[in-house]
């Protein structure tokens, strides 16, 4: 157990590495954003924050996120699941338990480069199926990086999260003994169909429910990826943040500010919202 | 004569060259215990596993009610299999839990309901029907698990060392509790315990596991007699106390 002098030596590294920081971040940005502070802010005004709110940049960009990171993570949960519950012995005691740590080495950058040279236009795949006589013209080929729906995005966001789901839920099945809960399913006569819905799925997805709205969190903040395979509209929130804050137009950094401070209350919020429906939610001991 | 609920008939079980279980036969009255006493890695868990389906013997056969279920699934063979950890669902509360075998028979909702309170009120729990798991204590998590088991009326249970990981009162008492049920429930069990005073107190009649073979006693006096029960020696080892 801590001592008292090493847990307020604790409290006061977390609040001056964590705490200021992101608090500071979030005082200039609000007084920013309000007129208060800024190269060409002359008077406090709510402008900036009444053109976000109403208006639909930034309300489409958070549609945008939200749809990008839960269709990447339900692709993700899915392929993870199907690969950690199937291919179980070969995780634990294959090759596949190493190899499948090699994907996390790479950065999102690099991923998002593989990205576009397998489904741009003139990449691997459009020019197989040329090859292969499956499309007339490289041209033909449809529209998987910089296009309205995300699928170059969605696919790299795949790459980048699934081999870490993966890892968490081949760890999972071990220390939750889900080998034993299968085995009384049984002898209760579940069928292999009801173990899978009824036993495994369940407290698989329980116990990784913190990680999974962590990550979706997660993916919906994500810049580079977005950045190098999204198109100009509709973005992805912190793509569409940056322009404000980093273009030409220095009048719309307030706008910038305002977006990146309701983002961040609306995720808050939701935080808030899981926290207080169950307190235990986000304690690593409770089931 | 009373019937044979279970029968088994020369047993065998190896892992690659090691022989687990060697020539095993069993024979189980309806609404009997039989305590299985033996030392850590003598076979015990292997047998049960074997007679539940989650294993396969080598050779022998396994009947249940005089029908050969050697090679029957697990799922169809009726026999609930219940381990030294209470395993509640950590997804289900109490009541659920209960209810789990009745959900996969597709029971009707309002019978799941009526017999998962009675068990529960039976269990002495119908105030903890909403917990979950880990809102539990060890025993009462052992007596969801029994009820979970009980009330889809199982031909055979099987219990590894289940009062294993509990302190002594509370296994005392889960001690008398199962005994109460088995009697009222009118129970068939196989007993694992490497405890032999448990083994007593459990089970109307002693089998023992000795590097993989089984020597099963008819009665407790039988048991007592037996040089190799250990018995004898607990007896004796109490007794310079006494004189």
């Amino acid at each position: 157990m801590p001592t008292p002098k090493l847990k307020n030596v604790s409290r006061f590294l977390f609040v001056a590495i964590v705490t200021v920081p992101v608090v500071s971040g979030m005082v200039y940005a609000a007084l920013y954003s309000l007129g208060i502070i800024g190269i060409l802010n002359t008077e406090i005004s709510s402008k900036a924050w009444q053109t976000v709110f109403f208006g639909k940049p930034f309300w489409s960009a958070i549609g945008f996120s939200l749809y990008i990171s839960v269709v990447s993570m339900a692709i993700s949960l899915a392929v993870a699941l199907l690969i950690s519950i199937k291919w179980q012995k070969n995780l634990r005691d294959g090759l596949l338990g190493t190899a499948i740590y090699f994907p996390l080495c790479f950065p999102g950058t690099v991923m998002a480069f593989f990205s576009f040279q397998m489904l741009s236009k003139s990449g691997f795949v459009s020019r197989l199926g040329f090859n292969m006589g499956w499309i007339e013209d490289l041209r033909v080929f449809p529209s998987w990086i910089h296009d309205a729906y995300g699928i170059g995005i969605i696919f790299t966001s795949v790459l980048l999260i699934t081999p870490f789901f993966i890892i968490l839920f081949s760890n999972l099945f071990k220390t939750e003994n889900i080998a034993s809960f299968q085995h009384l399913a049984k002898t209760f006569g579940a069928s292999n169909r009801q173990i899978l819905w009824k036993v495994t799925l369940p407290i698989l997805l329980k116990r990784a429910s913190v990680t999974i709205y962590l990550f979706t969190i997660f993916i919906m903040g994500s810049y580079e990826v977005p950045l190098l395979l999204g198109r100009q509209d509709p973005q992805m929130i912190s793509v569409a943040i940056i322009q404000k804050i980093q273009r030409f137009n220095l009048n719309d950094i307030p706008q910038g500010y305002a977006m990146s401070i309701l983002y961040v209350l609306l995720i808050l919020s939701v935080v808030i919202l899981l926290f207080f429906r169950n307190k235990n939610f986000f304690k690593t001991s409770a089931v | 004569m009373m019937e044979n609920i279970l029968e088994i008939k020369n047993l065998d079980k190896t892992f690659g060259k090691e022989t687990v279980l060697k020539n095993i036969n069993l024979s189980l009255k309806k609404n009997a215990v039989v305590s299985l006493l033996g030392a850590s890695g003598s076979g015990k868990t292997t047998l049960l596993k074997i007679i539940a389906g989650l294993e396969h013997q080598n050779n022998g056969e396994i009947f249940l009610n005089g029908k050969e279920i050697s090679n029957i699934k697990p799922q169809r063979r009726n026999i609930v299999y219940l381990y030294q950890e209470a395993l509640l669902f950590p997804h289900l509360n109490a009541f659920e839990n209960v209810a789990f075998g009745l959900r996969l028979r597709k029971t009707p909702e309002k019978d799941v309901k009526q017999k998962v309170m009675q068990m529960l009120e039976y269990l002495g729990m119908p105030n903890h029907a909403t917990k979950m798991a880990n809102q539990l204590s060890g025993g009462q998590r052992q007596r969801i698990s029994f009820g979970r088991a009980m009330i889809i009326e199982p031909s055979l249970l099987l219990l590894d060392e289940p009062f294993g990981a509990l302190d002594s009162t509370t296994r005392q008492k889960m001690q008398e509790l199962f005994k109460e049920l088995a009697k009222t429930m009118q129970l068939s069990a196989l007993f694992v315990t490497h405890d032999l005073k448990e083994a007593i107190v459990m089970g109307d009649s002693i089998g023992k596991i000795m590097k993989g073979h089984l020597k099963q006693h008819s009665d407790l006096r039988e048991f007592y007699e037996d040089e190799e029960s250990g018995v004898k020696k607990e007896v004796e080892f109490w007794k310079q106390f006494i004189n």
